[in-house]
């Protein structure tokens, strides 16, 4: 069988990816180069001078770090959250299909509508949140206007969201350990918390790695809850690293800085994914 | 087995608490969309109230929210019309390739999955600028074409391994040429994947607001970033907005209805947020 005329069926997709994705990747690495600024349209190369810049930009810095708190805060509340939950699910008898069902819920709407919803929790005065607290003699914080709160109030938002998508992937994966393993240790008489930690959880390993992954990975590009929540405000609290380069792109209009903020960002997402590839692949059809 | 049954309806009544209390957000929107703003705003807030649709009908008729969601519908179907018939003819030639030269692809495919979307809306918008195609219906299409693939693609691709490759020699024997092995052999077979996959791509496109913020204008705007807009606007609108906001999750609830089955497969390879 000719096996040379398979790549014939990839040609369709491969022209819409090499010129709607990868020819405007190049474009973007171009625009990095250049002091770009589309408002008045003038723009001259400056080679890796938007690089220099950025390195010693304070709020480059103040925003990656922002970007990687509340990365690593919601990342870990999920999985913690999540794994419990899981278990829960894995242990219980009856209703298990309903109740996971209404769990995802939250994961599956809109973001830019899951994020009005707890806007609408949290806005001050008049959310649910402080008139409950107001209406019990306690007097509420401002939950997206002080920086420490809004920050706090950005890990629940994204918790809300993407704690139902651990604990779907998480189920699932409980439920392939081998029974005959959890027999044996039952035998010997292992307590519950004992089985999860000492027999499952190592045994779905390679799917935590790769869920805790993916799960970073888009936790670090995180855009449209901080958007609609706080817009990066109070001040630049919430600032995360997309929301910065899309400030500079849309707003301030300098393409170029912010081309090589986007190509900053990719850097440091691509040293990601590589470990990701290395831990997940290294066990052949291990996940998935 | 009496202590057994007690642990399970104490496990039974936790889980429905967190269930409970994650619905919350929702149910309080709800709620809110068929409140009078006097009853809307009251502390302690109101649960026993007359209800009203008045709302839900003045956004979606008087203020016009039903446009938004026509260039909604439209942008994404023929997103998945493009994406899923491009993405099945490569998914099925990666399958059938030799391991080595299809690892690179999925690799591949992997990477510009996890390309920030921010890194590709500056020159989608500088290029968009250029040829003219801010606010139209083609920039948003192709846009969400390219960022629907790498998934559509890993996605249909776990369906055609299922295929026996049995199937494809018999074919050719019969004399078979390669595109009726694709669409005698192959796509019958992975029908019900094709429905599972243009689905999970339709709630990605229907779901997708960065793009659409910065390449649609007022006569392509889609719902999320029309509810974003209205949303952030003054809280007197609250009743308006909340019903807006339901009105454009209901269509989901029927989505995730049809692909409960499915949930897991689609999720994992990244659906529903990209």
């Amino acid at each position: 069988m000719p096996t040379e005329r398979w790549w014939l069926f990839l040609l369709p997709s491969g022209l819409i990816l090499s010129s709607v994705m990868l020819y405007p990747l190049a474009y973007a690495f171009y625009l990095s180069l250049l002091n770009y600024d589309l408002g008045s349209g003038s723009h001259a190369f400056i080679g890796l001078g938007n690089y220099a810049t950025l390195l010693t930009d304070q709020r480059f810095w103040s925003s990656l770090g922002q970007t990687l708190l509340i990365a690593v805060a919601a990342v870990g509340l999920e999985f913690c959250l999540g794994l419990t939950i899981a278990y829960g699910l894995y242990r219980l008898t009856f209703g298990v299909r309903t109740l996971n069902l209404l769990m995802f819920l939250p994961h599956i709407i809109t973001p830019v509508v899951a994020a009005l919803f707890l806007r609408w929790i949290f806005v001050g005065r008049w959310g649910l949140l402080s008139s409950i607290l107001i209406s019990i003699g306690i007097f509420p914080p401002d939950w997206l206007g002080s920086p420490n709160w809004a920050r706090l109030t950005v890990v629940l938002a994204d918790s809300w969201q993407f704690t139902p998508f651990m604990i779907l992937v998480l189920y699932a994966g409980l439920n392939t350990v081998d029974q005959s393993q959890i027999e044996a240790a039952q035998i010997d008489g292992i307590g519950i918390w004992g089985l999860l930690f000492r027999i499952m959880m190592p045994a779905i390993k390679p799917l935590i790695v790769f869920v805790l992954a993916v799960r970073f990975m888009d936790a670090f590009r995180i855009f449209d809850t901080i958007y609609v929540l706080t817009s990066g405000g109070p001040g630049t609290a919430t600032e995360t690293i997309t929301m910065y380069t899309y400030a500079l792109a849309f707003r301030l209009l300098e393409i170029g800085k912010a081309s090589a903020l986007g190509v900053l960002i990719l850097i440091i997402l691509a040293t990601l994914t590589g470990l990701l590839i290395a831990v997940a692949y290294r066990r052949e059809r291990g996940v998935l | 087995m009496q202590r057994r049954l007690q642990t399970q309806l104490a496990l039974f009544a936790g889980l429905c608490g967190f269930a409970a209390v994650n619905l919350v957000p929702i149910i309080w929107t709800v709620l809110t969309s068929i409140k009078q703003p006097v009853d809307a705003f009251s502390i302690p807030p109101k649960l026993i109230f007359a209800p009203t649709l008045e709302f839900h009908y003045q956004v979606w008729v008087e203020k016009q929210f039903w446009r938004f969601l026509i260039n909604s519908v439209i942008i994404s179907v023929c997103t998945v019309c493009i994406s899923v018939s491009i993405g099945t003819m490569a998914a099925y030639g990666i399958s059938r390739m030799r391991s080595v030269a299809s690892r690179g692809m999925l690799f591949g495919l992997l990477v510009m999955r996890m390309f920030p979307h921010i890194l590709l809306a500056i020159p989608f918008f500088v290029l968009a600028h250029f040829l003219n195609l801010i606010n139209t219906y083609t920039a948003m299409v192709l846009a969400l074409t390219a960022i629907n693939q790498p998934f559509t693609i890993w996605l249909m691709r776990s369906f055609f391994l299922d295929v026996p490759g049995e199937l494809y020699e018999a074919a050719v024997i019969d004399g078979a040429n390669a595109w009726q092995v694709f669409a005698r052999v192959a796509l019958p077979i992975v029908r019900p994947g094709l429905w599972v996959t243009a689905l999970f791509s339709l709630l990605l496109s229907y779901n997708e607001f960065l793009f659409a913020l910065i390449l649609t204008g007022p006569d392509t705007k889609t719902l999320p970033v029309a509810i974003a807009e209205y949303g952030a606007e003054d809280i007197s609108y609250w009743s308006l907005s909340a019903a807006a906001a339901i009105g454009i999750m209901l269509p989901i609830v029927a989505f995730m209805m049809m692909l409960q089955r499915h949930l897991v497969r689609g999720v994992a390879f990244g659906a529903v947020k990209g």
